[in-house]
């Protein structure tokens, strides 16, 4: 489902990851660790059509990111769920509306955006406060609402970059089973944590990642 | 083809509702963009109205021989052969004094005038048309004709009315320049506040294109947004350019009445405003165009 042949990306002035290639095959749940700085977020951001490679292919979906235009990469993405590390929710409208952002992108009209975003808020919890603004929810509020948008599409792959980062143990705890019920139900599942204890509940397989490479 | 129509139904909803949101913003916006296209719209209607006036008139070289009053039309006809064989003169036309009367009863108001004098005042007189317009050739020919028997004045009076109509062609070109600028201008007003826009959006935007908005996606409320700000401009443009016009023609139409051209300002028919409202939201869609995919660029490199 997603394959990393020989990947390297480079910012300028550093090299975030070198010559990695692995796969994550349809329906799997697989946990990146390593520690910040590692390169989980670029691994993460380059599985999702978020960014490209500087060298090497990324292949999703059996499309080679580096074959497809821009238009065709941003149409791809909206068939991959990903829930930020910081976020990423829009403070001048409501849950509601913030969740209905990648349909709305997508095209979707008034009666079927309603009822995938109830759907959707249902699934973290949050149905409740649809109408409530993103700064009068907390942190862990937050984080299920960003969950909520990613899943709002009904992606077959979803990718979470350290979604248990600032939570408390109970709350990363209820998190992370919310990820493994989405696998439950055939949806790939690839998330990152630089804390291995908190993945504990978190059976499938691990890549860990060391100064940007694969670790031995 | 649905997905179409629900794309572009959301995006011109997202920039009826933006501009709605800001009322004030939009009307300062409008009414600049206005003024500088009624600059040139109220142009072209006064240069129209002088250039209609001006294709009144004879601008053709040619030369008028008076004859002196006492002549009799028997001495005019023996004139003509000699006018007519010159190698300047193109044609020669006889006008006898009976028919410049009425020539002139009808195409001025003086009729009344004319009805209250005793007897014609007017000369036979002939209209030559010539082949030149060099003065010192048409000089020549007023002091050869000037010598002729009973023959009282030579006047060549085409060159003011050509002057003129140089005059009417030289402002159609300014105005054409001037026009183009105002354009351009309104390329850049539009652009501008189009980048304000994309600017107060930025966080929109790309969290937008995080979950799978396309360049387009994210280009298309902005357009519709330009269309609309260049639409409205272009009919505010219109009623300040009527609204000006219609106060001009009051003190015209008093100042003209006693030309014998009737110098009109007139104003726009149904496709001229649907032409200047289409061409507005044309110059409004090119300045959405440029500033947002500009800032795009520039978001694009800031990542």
């Amino acid at each position: 489902m997603i394959q990393f042949s020989a990947v390297t990306k480079r910012y300028p002035g550093r090299e975030a990851l070198h010559d990695v290639s692995c796969e994550i095959g349809s329906g799997e749940l697989v946990a990146v660790t390593g520690h910040s700085g590692a390169g989980k977020t670029t691994l993460l951001k380059l599985a999702a059509g978020l960014e490209r490679a500087t060298a090497g292919s990324v292949v999703i979906h059996g499309q080679n990111l580096a074959a497809l235009g821009e238009t065709a990469l941003a149409v791809l993405r909206r068939r991959i769920g990903f829930v930020f590390q910081d976020h990423k929710l829009l403070f001048d409208r409501n849950a509601f509306e913030n969740v209905a952002l990648p349909l709305r992108v997508a095209g979707f009209t008034g009666s079927e955006t309603a009822r995938r975003v109830r759907a959707s808020l249902d699934k973290v919890g949050l149905l409740e406060r649809e109408k409530a603004m993103p700064v009068a929810l907390s942190g862990g509020e937050q984080q299920r609402l960003c969950i909520a948008r990613a899943i709002v599409n009904r992606p077959s792959i979803l990718i979470a970059d350290e979604p248990t980062g600032n939570l408390d143990s109970d709350y990363a705890g209820a998190i992370v089973d919310l990820f493994v019920s989405f696998n439950q139900v055939g949806v790939t599942v690839l998330i990152s944590s630089h804390d291995e204890r908190s993945l504990d509940r978190v059976g499938g397989r691990r890549i860990a990642l060391t100064k940007g490479a694969l670790a031995a | 083809m649905r997905t179409w129509l629900t794309l572009h139904g959301q995006a011109a909803a997202a920039a009826l509702g933006r501009i709605a949101a800001q009322p004030f913003a939009t009307l300062s916006a409008v009414l600049v963009i206005a003024i500088a296209l009624a600059l040139p719209m109220l142009a072209a209607v006064v240069l129209k109205g002088v250039s209609s006036a001006a294709a009144g008139l004879d601008t053709d070289p040619h030369v008028n021989v008076y004859l002196a009053l006492d002549a009799t039309e028997d001495e005019a006809k023996k004139l003509e052969p000699r006018l007519r064989s010159h190698a300047d003169a193109a044609s020669v036309r006889f006008v006898s004094r009976e028919a410049a009367l009425q020539e002139l009863k009808s195409t001025t108001h003086l009729a009344e005038l004319l009805a209250s004098l005793e007897r014609n005042p007017l000369p036979h007189a002939f209209t030559v048309r010539v082949r030149t317009t060099e003065p010192a050739r048409i000089e020549a020919l007023r002091g050869e004709w000037q010598k002729l028997p009973k023959v009282d004045q030579v006047v060549a009076d085409f060159e003011w009315s050509e002057r003129l109509g140089r005059w009417v062609r030289f402002g159609d070109r300014a105005l054409a320049a001037v026009g183009l600028f105002l354009a351009l201008a309104v390329v850049f007003i539009v652009g501008h506040l189009i980048r304000l826009q994309v600017l107060t959006r930025r966080e929109e935007i790309e969290v937008s294109q995080l979950v799978g908005a396309t360049a387009a996606d994210v280009r298309r409320p902005f357009l519709y947004h330009g269309i609309f700000q260049g639409l409205l401009a272009g009919l505010a443009a219109v009623a300040l350019a009527a609204a000006v016009s219609a106060w001009l023609q009051y003190e015209l139409r008093a100042l003209t009445s006693t030309y014998t051209t009737e110098f009109k300002v007139f104003f726009i028919d149904w496709a001229g405003l649907i032409a200047i409202g289409l061409g507005a939201a044309l110059l409004g869609w090119i300045g959405a165009w440029v500033s947002v995919g500009r800032e795009l660029r520039q978001f694009a490199k800031g990542r």
